[in-house]
């Protein structure tokens, strides 16, 4: 009785509160607004997808036609751009176009999609310097804070309004002197604020979790059943974490006023400055190598390479012997020469590459450890994930892009090495891209620890919160 | 629960006082009271600021833990049975409060569905507001627009709706106008003629007089005398008020 009593209650009392109409009004208009952008964005990087994959298609069929012309006596269209040339086929005109779609529920967390490649164009010549033109390789954090997306709203905005909604939920009643006449019928105080705030706690995620699903539901994000679930979960856990808080404070039995600094000063902590300190910790400890040295190293090693060649050439055959067979050891051709120096550049991109890797992981380490300090860093993570635009799912795909370009050498560099010739034949055999995406297992996996400790700390807070309530009396 | 004393007019009480004592600190501030209050009984507690009136009243309704003896209601003890007792109390305190935004009749469907009697329908609740003596045509108005005895009658109404066995008023009819105050004490009569026990706090020697069966005066958290309304005169009572709150004695 007491449950739908309180909850009557609050329905009439935000019906007749004017101002948190509006402010609940402003939210939903946010909320749209943070979702046309994502969809806008999911749009852009569909059409870019389909252009890619078009551009695959009608690469090869130009060449598989180029190929017949020659092989029925024709001319190539340049003598510098021969198709039969395994370094043309294999390289940056025949290359094949990597692609990762859209994560499923991209409309509603753009993420870092929008910073991040998610498409490549796989050749002979893809190396390390292709995966480092990222845009952004310094800051694992600043990658988490993308475009206004329903993750950022959630992330950042729901807080503010979960506050704005319940800093004075028990303090208010104690000032307009309503709750002496409350606790003086035969309810508890942790009773009837449980209830007020599981009406506002309703009222927010019914409003997110409605607009989530009207964003899933115009882009196809239900075939991905898991992924809204893990979404779903997530909004809910965080927006009851800050109820939770709310509460908590609000049982110490201080003014409205205090409440208000107190929980501002937690979401300013908690959202904004835990995150950027764990950020510059991880910049300051683990500082990632100069993009100019990644450059220059590139420039050096080119340069050294040009000069050394033959003897380039050679260490590549005591390192390939399977490759020895196709070259003319007194005189070797141009491609043999120029894959032996591309891959001496590439040796050295590694290294550099690998240093870089090193210290990003160890910056990622240090930001995953310390994540569980912020759960707006635990609902990032998870909410991401959720849709499909997190750092797993890229790490997933720059790794498959990297295996396929070492295929895709596999596939032509025999042939440079034996300066042999292609023909439209070959055009069948040659290695295509086709994301292997993680199952719901392993997004379960992943969601596991971050829902888990969000989990934790709102029971640890609603247990405070329910011991300090449940020492509320009328008189206080 | 505890087995009950008889009051002094030898019904079961309905409020009742057994050695019950309050300490803030180092402070005393109600000392071993005993009471008892009857069915239909008004007992009116006078004293000054800081006597232990809202004290009292605060262990009735389990406001505060005493530090001694027992507040019972209805023979069950507050500290023990908080929420049994509650549902046999009606409280009305000096300001009655409500939610500003909602109408009369929103607040005592609220209040009366906290206090156990479920849904009472729209037609009841405004029978309820007018039997409290508000007007009709201002059980819809939002109680912002209110003024102090109207809060008050909404007050009565709740108490009335929610049919309890005790009624405790903390200097109900403070700051009301005599118009308002007299109507209050009619309501108040029309309650103890029901067979409610009610505990009134109250500065009001006239009020107390005029509404009460018995007084207690009390001072510095002590029982210090009590009377029966019946066998003194106003003038009687306002001479053995200040007899036992003006001399210099301390606690």
């Amino acid at each position: 009785m007491t449950a739908r009593t309180v909850l009557k209650n609050e329905w009439r009392l935000l019906m007749a509160d004017r101002p948190l109409k509006i402010a609940l009004g402003l939210f939903v208009v946010l909320l749209g607004y943070a979702l046309t952008n994502g969809v806008v964005w999911l749009r852009f990087q569909e059409r870019t997808v389909e252009a890619t994959t078009s551009g695959n298609v009608e690469r090869a069929a130009a060449l598989q036609q180029e190929l017949e012309a020659i092989e029925a006596g024709g001319q190539p269209s340049s003598p510098f751009a021969d198709p039969r040339s395994p370094r043309v086929l294999g390289g940056p005109s025949g290359s094949h176009t990597a692609v990762l779609a859209p994560g499923p529920l991209t409309a509603l967390a753009i993420g870092q999609s929008d910073l991040l490649p998610y498409y490549y164009d796989v050749n002979i010549y893809t190396n390390e310097a292709s995966f480092q033109q990222n845009g952004e390789i310094e800051n694992p954090l600043n990658l988490m804070v993308g475009r206004f997306d329903l993750a950022f709203a959630v992330v950042y905005l729901l807080p503010l309004l979960v506050l704005a909604l319940s800093f004075n939920v028990l303090s208010e009643e104690r000032e307009q002197g309503t709750l002496a006449l409350t606790l003086s019928q035969p309810v508890s105080a942790r009773s009837v604020v449980t209830m007020k705030l599981a009406f506002r706690a309703l009222v927010v995620a019914g409003i997110v979790l409605g607009v989530s699903l009207l964003g899933a539901l115009a882009t196809g994000g239900f075939g991905s059943p898991g992924r809204i679930l893990l979404w779903s979960v997530t909004v809910v856990a965080y927006s009851l974490f800050w109820f939770a808080l709310a509460a908590w404070v609000n049982a110490l039995g201080r003014s409205s006023a205090w409440n208000a600094t107190v929980l501002v000063g937690a979401w300013l902590v908690l959202v904004v400055v835990l995150p950027a300190a764990i950020n510059a910790a991880a910049g300051l400890l683990h500082p990632l190598p100069s993009r100019v040295e990644m450059v220059t190293a590139q420039r050096e090693a080119s340069n050294d390479a040009v000069n050394r060649r033959s003897e380039l050439l050679a260490r590549y055959l005591e390192d390939h012997p399977e490759m020895a067979e196709g070259v003319v050891a007194d005189e070797p051709g141009l491609g043999a020469l120029s894959w032996a120096a591309t891959d001496a550049v590439n040796g050295r991109l590694e290294e550099v590459a690998a240093e870089h890797d090193a210290r990003r992981t160890e910056q990622t380490a240090l930001v995953r450890r310390y994540r569980f300090l912020s759960p707006a860093l635990l609902a990032q993570e998870a909410l991401l994930d959720a849709a499909g635009t997190g750092d797993a799912r890229f790490a997933d795909f720059q790794s498959q892009v990297r295996e396929f370009a070492e295929q895709w050498r596999e596939f032509f560099v025999p042939a440079i090495m034996a300066d042999e010739q292609m023909n439209a034949g070959v055009l069948a055999d040659v290695p295509t891209f086709s994301l292997a995406d993680g199952d719901s297992a392993d997004l379960a996996r992943r969601a596991t620890a971050p829902l888990a400790v969000l989990a934790g700390l709102l029971a640890l807070i609603g247990a405070a919160a329910g011991v300090g309530l449940g020492r509320v009396r009328g008189a206080d | 629960m505890t087995e009950s004393h008889e009051s002094n007019t030898g019904a079961a009480p309905l409020l009742e006082a057994r050695g019950l004592s309050k300490d803030y600190g180092s402070t005393r501030a109600l000392d071993s009271l005993d009471l008892a209050i009857a069915p239909g009984e008004v007992y009116c507690l006078l004293g000054p600021n800081g006597a232990g009136k809202t004290t009292t009243i605060n262990l009735f309704l389990g406001f505060v833990a005493p530090s001694a003896g027992q507040a019972l209601v209805a023979g069950l003890n507050v500290s023990t049975h908080d929420r049994e007792s509650k549902r046999r109390l009606a409280y009305i305190p000096e300001q009655v409060m409500l939610y500003r935004n909602l109408s009369g009749i929103e607040n005592l469907e609220y209040f009366a569905a906290l206090g156990g009697q479920g849904s009472l329908g729209r037609e009841r609740l405004v029978e309820i507001l007018v039997e409290a003596g508000l007007d009709g045509e201002a059980t819809g108005r939002r109680v912002s627009t209110y003024s102090k005895g109207m809060r008050q009658k909404v007050g009565i109404a709740i108490a009335i709706a929610k049919e309890a066995d005790a009624l405790l008023l903390d200097e109900p009819t403070s700051g009301l106008d005599p118009t308002a105050s007299s109507e209050f004490s009619a309501l108040v009569e029309r309650l103890r003629n029901r067979g409610v026990a009610v505990l009134m706090a109250t500065h009001d020697l006239f009020r107390a007089k005029d509404t009460g069966t018995r007084v207690g005066i009390m001072r510095y958290g002590r029982l210090v005398t009590e009377l029966s309304t019946a066998e003194i005169g106003h003038a009687d009572l306002e001479r053995v008020y200040l007899e036992h709150v003006s001399d210099n004695g301390g606690p």
